[in-house]
């Protein structure tokens, strides 16, 4: 009976625990009302809160020394802002696994984050049109003499928790006849820095990820497998599920600025090659 | 979180990857087991070591403690899994976490077990020296099992977060319980709100039974004593 009894007092108290982690979110959204955010709602707010990557050159990168961030998404996050009629970004950094969270609790009202767009994902939030598209590539030590799918067979693979290149890779191996294990093949690690160490360490032996983030990662001792270069990446602009008119909003400004060249623009300023086309 | 807790279908898309999940549970399972294992033993050997009178033992436990007490354990795991295999030592995953999380929590038990003996009266140790016990016979068969009672609840406490503790491996992609959580919580539909709430279950699982087993195996021995110890009145009432 006491055992029951603590079995309910535990099972009570995670429901009791759960539903404030509910709460949380409509008090947050700055007195939005029902139908979720709205862009009235932020220029009211006065600061644009923007989910972003801290470690990926060319992208969304901060710079520990001046505590700066730059890259495309940062770019793209002023230009938001600034037809919001606000000058205040607020940038939060975010990981792959984090950033679906940090939207639904709405603790930040965009994700720029070299988000890759795709079916399952649209299940849960809203995507603007690409901003930018990426292919998918591997780094390998120079002396791995990896070239080819077939070689990836007996390897292991290091990719970052929740990135789509773990399905990309395997959808792509297929392809050329090559099956590739998700639990042999695949070790998935928190952040980019955790797998270049484990290349360099020899843990696995090829880092892969979208071709851009891999750039930030070459050195003297590795290379870019020119040969293995697969699957479109489209990174767009992800808001809440439920925040249809903010999206609706989103989609306007990116269509808008992918026509009148302001994105290619942005994209040469940052150095960073032009959109991968197949 | 609370929406996805109630969406039906990515319950069911969790559970169809059931031989995964079953392999993650298996392989938190059995590092816990073997780390649980190895942390005992080291617990009981070096609690001896840092009750013993001669200074290099005491010394050498000393600094055991100290250094696995004192330094994280996420630091212990990245040094052995991303740094030794500079030295030509490359560890299997499993194997580092067993080796880690045993080594960690064999620190703390060693302090329980440590604290334990400290706590029976010196008077035991003098009676069987006595007697002519020798140290083994002292510490096995008059020492020890008077600590057992003592002991008991903080060293269950300290099985009891190994167990959680194994968790760290997740971090070197060591194919457990909370892996697999992440994996799912951020590939295909990313639904991190049930692969959470299904990891946490499934520990707690793993963690209730041992802690309740304790806490009954604990109530047992007092019963068992206070009713040697009645016995013992009335043999005395008899004789007097």
């Amino acid at each position: 009976m006491k055992k029951l009894f603590a079995l309910l007092l535990s099972l009570t108290m995670l429901v009791a625990l759960a539903a404030c982690g509910g709460d949380k979110a409509p008090s947050n959204q700055g007195g939005a009302t029902t139908g979720g955010l709205t862009p009235d709602a932020i220029t009211q707010r006065g600061v644009l809160r923007v989910g972003v990557k801290t470690d990926v050159p060319g992208f969304g990168l901060l710079d520990t020394a001046t505590n700066t961030y730059s890259g495309i998404e940062i770019d793209l996050a002023h230009k938001i802002a600034e037809e919001l009629g606000i000058d205040k970004v607020e940038f939060i950094p975010v990981t792959a696994a984090t950033r679906g969270q940090l939207l639904d609790s709405g603790d930040i009202d965009i994700v720029a984050a070299t988000f890759t767009i795709n079916e399952e994902r649209k299940a849960s939030w809203n995507f603007t049109t690409p901003y930018y598209t990426d292919a998918v590539s591997l780094l390998v030590k120079n002396d791995s003499g990896i070239e080819t799918f077939e070689d990836l067979a007996e390897i292991k693979i290091g990719v970052a928790t929740g990135a789509t290149s773990k399905a990309a890779l395997i959808a792509a191996a297929a392809e050329a006849n090559v099956t590739l294990d998700e639990d042999k093949n695949f070790e998935e690690y928190a952040s980019y820095p955790e797998i270049k160490a484990a290349l360099d360490a020899g843990r696995v032996q090829a880092f892969s990820v979208d071709g851009s983030i891999l750039a930030g990662y070459v050195d003297n001792t590795n290379h870019i497998v020119e040969s293995i270069r697969f699957s479109p990446q489209e990174y767009g602009l992800a808001s809440k599920k439920d925040a249809t008119e903010w999206s609706a909003y989103l989609e306007n400004l990116v269509t808008g600025w992918l026509a009148d060249g302001t994105m290619a623009q942005i994209i040469e300023d940052n150095g960073v090659v032009a959109s991968f086309t197949e | 979180m609370i929406n996805q807790i109630l969406e039906l279908w990515r319950w069911q898309d969790l559970f169809s990857n059931w031989p995964r999940l079953l392999t993650a549970f298996g392989n938190t399972l059995q590092v816990a087991l073997l780390a649980l294992l190895l942390s005992l033993f080291l617990g009981v050997v070096f609690g001896l070591m840092s009750t013993s009178n001669k200074l290099l033992l005491r010394g050498i436990s000393r600094v055991y403690v100290e250094f696995f007490q004192n330094t994280p354990l996420p630091i212990q795991v990245f040094f052995v899994y991303y740094a030794l295999p500079y030295a030509g030592i490359v560890l299997e995953k499993k194997l580092i976490g067993i080796l880690c999380v045993g080594i960690y929590t064999g620190a703390y038990m060693s302090e329980v077990v440590r604290a334990g003996i400290g706590s029976i009266p010196k008077g035991q140790f003098e009676a069987a020296a006595s007697q002519g016990f020798t140290y083994i016979q002292t510490m096995t068969l008059i020492i020890l099992p008077q600590t057992v009672k003592i002991i008991l609840p903080p060293l269950v406490n300290q099985m009891v977060n190994l167990i959680k503790n194994t968790s760290t491996v997740a971090m070197i992609a060591g194919l457990d319980l909370m892996y697999f959580a992440n994996s799912n919580a951020t590939n295909g539909y990313m639904s991190y709100g049930p692969a959470y709430l299904l990891c946490g279950v499934l520990y707690f699982f793993i963690c209730f039974p041992l802690s309740a087993w304790a806490r009954n195996y604990e109530e047992r021995l007092k019963k068992r004593d206070s009713q040697q110890a009645k016995e013992l009145e009335k043999v005395e009432e008899v004789v007097a």
